[in-house]
């Protein structure tokens, strides 16, 4: 017996409906095994076919338990049994085991094996007989007594009928012998007849059944063959009936599945030839990476490859790809199955093997359940395109670091790969032309020949390119010209602000001893100022002092008003006297007058007292005319008094006036003196000011100074800017103009140069010119 | 008559009151003067002439008072104190006189003058009436017109002055 060995207590669980399916030839060879039974057993699929199925054994397993399948199987009848079966590892699983022979047109020609997965009581039941059997507590065929009923309970139907007929019968002859004892040949009669009667329906029951029995065996067998046909007495209301409708659903419900598996296999056909048939290399393993499907292209691609691969993979052969395992691609199997456990969408990777390069797309095939059954994988030889790829990156590569002459060698390539080489060395030779081109005109430029000019055809951005750079040295001959005029004027004007500056300097120094002496004033100006507000300040304290003497003055012309009036009074009494006097003497005059007149009457005796008469009369006018006199002197003093009164009184407003005046006065002054403290420290500002003008201006004069001698370099540099530029020679056309010119500036300089030490020297040759000028 | 006086009294002095009119000095005779006085205020006659101003009690007699500014057609003036009245004897016949008084704008002098130097009026002819001229005396620059008192007022203007003095004066006495 075979011991397969080790073992471990490894319980591999089979998924719940899970069917595992052998089939086997006559010997027990496993000539079939589905996907289920090889990913469980953990052998590979060439590993199990070709095999004797005991490798799947396990050594817990009684021998007698396969002896007895054996036995049942090679009757013909199907076998079922809770097996224990060994995984590669070492491991187990149990399952619910059916056998039967396999039948073809009557014969048997193998036998096949389905498995379900079975039940933890069956398990555990079936663990414990077997234990039992190993220790030979328990048989498997059923001994003595046990033995016997078994056959006799395995009898065959009409027989057990027979029997029981017999037995039945044996009664009714004891009851006919008693009958004809008797002589009751009625009873007797009635007895045989029932008896004969029953015996009779009894065998014909007995025929029946058996006779149906056989033809329902015969129509499972043929069902069991695929022979779908329609069975005899599906009408029939009995059991019988029942039984063979029952079986006429089955065979149909077979012939379903069948149709079904059929159609199937010509689905996948189709697909497997079409695979077949397509230019990619597909091939397609098994969930242990066994290679199930290899396709025509794939062939071809490997075949080609074999003599390669070869020197690295020993192992490999094209013709017996089938059914291999694909580790025989890979150097490191282990990674690659980890790499392949792991995917679970369309992957591309490349492998490098032999010095061929492929590109492998990989999937896993999932079927409707989920779980992983198998990879497909499409191969694709780009060892061409790899080369053709490496060499257009080298000259990518060289053109990027500017070797313009790499180019793609065209031996041993074809077709596109030809082509795409041509093209490239095309576009390669027309990118090293251009440069060249360039090239050779920067050269000329950088010698300050700007008289070159591109002249090969170009299209696209090539030609702009080449009109731009032809466009350019035209500009730049064009700029050149206007730069050397520029340069001249630049070299007069420069010579122009150079004497401007030192003009400047000059000016600006002025300025600054002008500030100086502005921040000498401002100074004597701050003191005036400052005397000027001790001024106001006396001036305030004058004018106060004048003011209150005003007032003072003011009193003084009241009472001198209250004088005059005094005066004026007195004039009016002494007016009033005086006008008295004045009326005596009046009427003197008159008493002296009538007393004339009186003396003339008199005649001779009156003249002497005629005499005294005009003596009183002289007297009275005398005393007339003083009082007149006086009078008039004091009419006028009265008059002068009213005079002086008024004046006094004008002198008394004017000085009201004037005191109000001199108090606006003093505000005036007041304000003046804090306008003189305002104005002082605005002067003091204005001096700080005028100070940092000072300063200001100093940094101006020592800048006009350094721009004056800047204006110096400048012109010096002008100078050489226009010998810098008369390096260039330009095109025909502008370089006579340019010659033209140099002589123009050359005369122009020597003009400017009296002007300005700062000139650079003329040539000789120049000088000679100057005299001649 | 008069000529006859002046020519008989040639070597004669006589002796004038000269007054002040209108800053002219004119003269009377100082013996038909028989007062002067000063101003004062007249009983005003209604109806009277203009150039008579009215009566003046004079001792119990009413004397008229005549102003010859008025009278001799010269410009208006207010009566001052200097203002005076000179109360003259008029003759009006042989035998009789009268009082009356003329006011003047001063008294001057009592000039003793003598009747050689005395000039005749001048004659302008009937249009100005020259009788109440005596005649003209020059005296230190000034022409000094010397008046005829008899004639200075025309003899129904002396009746008229009679008049009203007699019914002032008898209408004065009366009251008296």
């Amino acid at each position: 017996m075979k011991m397969n060995m080790p073992i471990t207590n490894n319980e591999v669980l089979m998924k719940p409906g899970a069917i595992l399916v052998t089939r086997t030839d006559l010997k027990g060879v496993i000539a079939f095994a589905n996907d289920a039974f090889v990913e469980i057993s953990g052998y590979s699929r060439a590993e199990l076919i070709g095999s004797p199925h005991n490798i799947v054994r396990h050594p817990d397993m009684p021998s007698a338990v396969y002896e007895q399948m054996w036995d049942t199987i090679k009757k013909g009848n199907p076998w079922h049994g809770v097996v224990k079966n060994r995984t590669k590892a070492g491991g187990f699983y149990w399952v619910s085991a059916n056998a039967m022979p396999l039948l073809e047109n009557g014969s048997v020609i193998g036998y096949i094996s389905v498995r379900h997965a079975s039940s933890r009581t069956d398990i555990s039941e079936a663990e414990q007989f077997y234990r039992k059997v190993a220790t030979n507590e328990a048989a498997l065929h059923s001994t003595g007594a046990a033995a016997f009923f078994k056959k006799i309970k395995e009898i065959s139907l009409d027989k057990k009928l027979a029997f029981a007929s017999t037995l039945l019968a044996a009664p009714n002859v004891f009851l006919m012998s008693e009958f004809l004892n008797t002589a009751d040949y009625g009873l007797l009669s009635v007895t045989v007849t029932l008896t004969v009667l029953g015996g009779l329906m009894v065998f014909k029951i007995s025929h029946n059944t058996s006779e149906l029995v056989n033809l329902s065996i015969n129509e499972l067998r043929k069902v069991s063959q695929n022979k779908f046909g329609v069975p005899p007495n599906l009408r029939r209301d009995d059991q019988f009936g029942d039984l063979f409708r029952t079986i006429y659903g089955t065979g149909i419900k077979l012939g379903s599945d069948v149709g079904r598996l059929n159609q199937d296999t010509a689905d996948a056909l189709r697909i497997i030839s079409g695979l077949e048939n397509v230019q990619s290399s597909v091939l397609i393993t098994n969930v242990n990476l066994d290679i199930i499907f290899v396709n025509q292209s794939a062939r071809t691609l490997f075949s080609r490859v074999e003599a390669d691969f070869k020197k690295h993979l020993p192992n490999f052969r094209a013709d017996t790809l089938l059914g291999t395992n694909i580790d025989v691609f890979h150097t490191n199997p282990e990674y690659q199955r980890q790499l392949l456990g792991k995917l679970s969408d369309s992957t591309m990777y490349e492998l490098e093997l032999a010095g061929h390069a492929f590109q492998i797309i990989a999937k896993p095939v999932i079927s409707a359940d989920g779980s992983r059954i198998g990879y497909i994988a499409e191969w694709m030889d780009r060892t061409q395109e790899n080369k053709i790829e490496r060499e257009i990156e080298n000259l990518v590569n060289s053109i990027k670091v500017g070797d313009l002459r790499a180019r793609i060698h065209l031996e041993g390539k074809e077709g596109f790969n030809k082509s795409l080489s041509i093209n490239i060395n095309g576009l390669t030779d027309v990118i090293e032309s251009v440069f060249m081109d360039i090239n050779a005109i920067m050269q000329k430029m950088a010698d300050g020949d700007l008289t070159g000019n591109i002249h090969t055809d170009y299209q696209g951005a090539y030609a702009q390119c080449k009109d731009n750079i032809n466009n350019t040295i035209t500009k730049i001959n064009q700029f050149i010209e206007q730069i050397r005029e520029a340069a001249e004027f630049v070299n007069n004007a420069s010579q122009e602000i150079a004497s401007g500056n030192n003009n400047l300097s000059h000016r600006v120094e002025q300025q600054a001893a002008s500030l100086e002496e502005a921040a000498a004033s401002m100074e004597e100006l701050a003191s005036t100022v400052k005397c000027n507000a001790t001024d106001m300040q006396q001036a305030l304290n004058v004018v106060k002092s004048t003011a209150q003497l005003a007032e003072k003055g003011g009193d003084v012309v009241k009472s001198a008003i209250v004088a005059m009036r005094e005066i004026n009074e007195s004039s009016n009494r002494i007016a009033e006297i005086i006008g008295v006097i004045d009326e005596i003497a009046f009427q003197t005059n008159l008493l002296a007058l009538n007393a004339s007149v009186e003396a003339a009457r008199a005649g001779e005796q009156g003249r002497g007292f005629s005499v005294v008469a005009t003596e009183v009369r002289k007297l009275a006018q005398r005393s007339a005319s003083a009082a007149a006199q006086s009078s008039e002197m004091i009419q006028n003093s009265v008059q002068k008094v009213h005079a002086g009164t008024t004046f006094v009184n004008e002198t008394g407003t004017a000085l009201m006036e004037i005191v109000g005046y001199i108090i606006k006065v003093g505000d005036l002054v007041g304000h003046i003196t804090e306008s003189s403290n305002e104005q002082s420290a605005g002067i003091g500002q204005v001096n700080q000011a005028v100070a940092q003008l000072d300063e200001i201006t100093q940094q101006n004069a020592a800048l006009a100074e350094e721009a004056a001698a800047n204006s110096m370099a400048m012109s010096e540099q002008s100078a050489k800017m226009t010998q810098l530029i008369s390096f260039f020679k330009l095109s025909n056309k502008s370089s006579s103009l340019a010659v033209r010119q140099h002589d123009s500036t050359s005369k122009k300089a020597v003009v400017v140069k009296p002007k300005s030490a700062a000139v650079v020297q003329s040539s000789p040759s120049y000088n000679s010119d100057w005299e001649e000028f | 008559m008069t000529t006859d006086y002046i020519a008989a009294n040639s070597k004669q002095i006589e002796q004038f009151l000269t007054f002040e009119l209108a800053n002219e000095v004119y003269g009377v005779e100082i013996l038909k003067v028989q007062e002067i006085r000063g101003w004062e205020a007249v009983r005003v006659i209604p109806n009277a002439p203009s150039f008579i101003k009215g009566v003046l009690n004079l001792r119990g007699s009413v004397i008229p008072i005549v102003d010859l500014r008025e009278r001799f057609s010269l410009e208006h003036c207010d009566y001052t104190q200097k203002t005076v009245v000179i109360v003259l004897c008029v003759k009006r016949s042989h035998a009789e006189t009268f009082v009356m008084g003329i006011v003047a704008d001063a008294v001057s002098d009592v000039l003793d003058i003598k009747c050689s130097e005395i000039k005749k009026a001048p004659n302008f002819g009937a249009q100005l009436d020259t009788r109440y001229m005596r005649g003209m005396h020059v005296y230190k620059q000034n022409m000094i017109m010397l008046l005829d008192v008899d004639k200075l007022l025309n003899p129904d203007e002396l009746d008229d002055i009679e008049t009203i003095s007699d019914s002032v004066s008898v209408d004065y006495d009366e009251l008296l």
